[in-house]
């Protein structure tokens, strides 16, 4: 992966010194920075500005009809089935919109919208790349089994089975102890899945270089799945702590001062796992394009400068991306940290049987 | 900000992606691998401790081995030893018996040698005598006049005789 990382990532420069030199203007970096760590209708290729490849979209309009079409269809501000790029001016920039009627004050006039959109985007492509890596890694760990038995996995079956149990016993078993065959095939599966995720991240051409956990889409999905767990198979006794906890009666008798901390700290739970991981994925994506970056806009102070700024900027890229394929680990690592952490504070029996757990994990 | 806000399309599809991805996991690939390296690691544990288990016998037979074949050997000693002394000892009394056969044959000899000796020299002195008589009684019917001095003069001849033997 690092090797990847960082035989691709002259081809990222390379590509945008494409863009810079076939405009022949002044480049914009907002523009830039946004395009590449948003979503987008089709895939980029390296070295072509123009080139996407082309990937379904699926709308649904105002009426309730389903459109299904190539977003090569709607490139360059073209219009198909009465569906576009929005505009620069528009309320959604880059996203399909159609137009629909609409009266105002007695006249009808036709109004930007955003129909239902389900179309496979870069980023949901990359997802399901990203699942079906995960998946293939995986199961082939588990055919490892099937088909050998006891013999040790070698290469990067081992090296899976490797991570498996750095998880495993290092994250979720001290932590959850006796209940976690029932939280570790969910702690697991979001491991393995950011890190992919994140790693594929880091690629710069195809089948990488969407910024998956850098979308707040991703990382809100993920830590909603975790807040349903932790609610769903929360026990009596973390609902009794949240709604009456051992704290003094004035605190929360006639105005429940702890009951509401402890329900706000429910959701922010949550809302600081989704933050981390986004913010933490997608500094690490801006970093690397603002070092790209800084070449063309140096560029126009001479070559020596531009020459200077080039070297310093790959070397701070690679670096930066060596770096990031560490954050990808413990990003990863974290968010499965915190959500098995979450889940065990909401399986604490009363206290009894909290010693009595851990007498058993002792034992063990 | 277009970033911070989630867009519809991409948490439907994480969403669906997840489950697809949970649920083939939970179904087909973790249990198996927890199973697995569960009973993994306790084959291991076993396998070690069957392998000290067996490295503790291997010693202990080692020793019980060296300890049969010293005892083996002392008994192989111990055997020769009574061997040896019963061989002399058997010698030994063999030899005291032949020699106490050889004396009681040889006394037995001396026995009758002394009986067969003595038998023939009572015979030899009857016969002697009986020849003297004979002697004498010709002598006397020679000279029939001193009958008893004749007999006393025989006697102590065959007594000179006697002596001489």
């Amino acid at each position: 992966m690092i090797m990847c990382a960082v035989l691709v990532s002259p081809q990222c420069m390379s590509a945008s010194g494409h863009d810079g030199g076939q405009e022949e203007k002044k480049i914009n970096p907002k523009e830039i920075i946004f395009e590449h760590l948003g979503d987008g209708y089709g895939w980029e290729v390296p070295f072509s500005h123009d080139l996407r490849i082309p990937l379904p979209v699926i709308v649904r309009s105002y009426d309730g009809e389903w459109h299904c079409f190539s977003s090569s269809r709607i490139q360059h501000g073209k219009e198909y089935d009465g569906f576009k790029l929005g505009g620069k001016d528009s309320k959604w920039h880059n996203k399909i919109v159609g137009e629909r009627p609409v009266t105002v004050g007695g006249k009808t006039v036709m109004e930007e919208y955003r129909p239902l959109d389900l179309s496979i985007t870069k980023n949901v492509l990359a997802l399901f790349i990203s699942v079906i890596i995960v998946m293939w890694m995986i199961l082939q760990v588990a055919s490892w089994y099937r088909k050998q038995g006891y013999k040790a996995p070698r290469k990067f079956t081992g090296a899976i089975e490797a991570l498996i149990e750095f998880v495993y016993r290092g994250v979720i078993k001290p932590t959850l102890g006796a209940k976690s065959p029932k939280f570790a095939p969910y702690l697991l599966t979001v491991f393995f899945f950011i890190l992919v995720m994140n790693l594929l991240g880091l690629i710069v051409i195809f089948p990488g270089g969407a910024n998956l956990t850098g979308n707040i889409a991703v990382t809100l999905v993920l830590s909603l799945i975790t807040f349903l767990i932790v609610n769903i198979f929360g026990t009596k006794h973390y609902w009794k702590d949240i709604f009456w906890p051992d704290v003094p009666l004035w605190l929360k008798f006639p105005i429940p001062i702890m009951p509401i901390i402890e329900i706000f700290g429910v959701f922010t739970k949550p809302a600081a796992l989704t933050v981390r991981l986004f913010a933490n994925m997608m500094g690490g994506h801006i970093i690397v394009i603002v070092l790209t970056l800084l070449i063309f806009i140096l560029a126009v102070l001479g070559p020596a400068v531009a020459g200077g700024a080039t070297v310093v900027s790959v070397l701070f890229s690679i670096f930066m991306l060596l770096i990031d394929v560490l954050v990808s680990f413990i990003q990863a690592y974290v968010f499965t940290m915190l959500s098995t952490l979450f889940i065990s504070l909401a399986q604490e029996e009363g206290h009894k049987e909290k010693e009595h757990d851990k007498e058993l994990k002792t034992e063990k | 900000m277009e970033l911070f806000t989630p867009e519809f399309g991409l948490v439907f599809w994480m969403f669906v992606a997840f489950a697809v991805l949970f649920l083939v996991l939970a179904k087909w690939g973790w249990p198996a691998i927890m199973k697995s390296v569960e009973s993994r690691a306790d084959l291991i544990d076993k396998g070690v401790e069957y392998a000290q288990n067996a490295k503790e016998q291997l010693d202990h037979a080692r020793e019980e081995a060296e300890k049969y074949i010293d005892e083996a050997r002392k008994q192989q000693a111990e055997m020769l030893r009574d061997a040896d002394r019963m061989k002399t000892q058997i010698i030994e009394e063999a030899r005291a018996e032949a020699q106490k056969e050889a004396k009681k044959q040889m006394d037995a000899a001396k026995v009758a040698i002394e009986q067969s000796r003595k038998e023939a020299e009572l015979r030899f002195r009857d016969e002697v005598s009986s020849f003297a008589l004979e002697i004498a009684s010709k002598v006397v019917r020679k000279q029939m006049s001193d009958e008893k001095a004749q007999s006393q003069l025989v006697n102590s001849l065959l007594d000179e005789i006697e002596n001489k033997n």
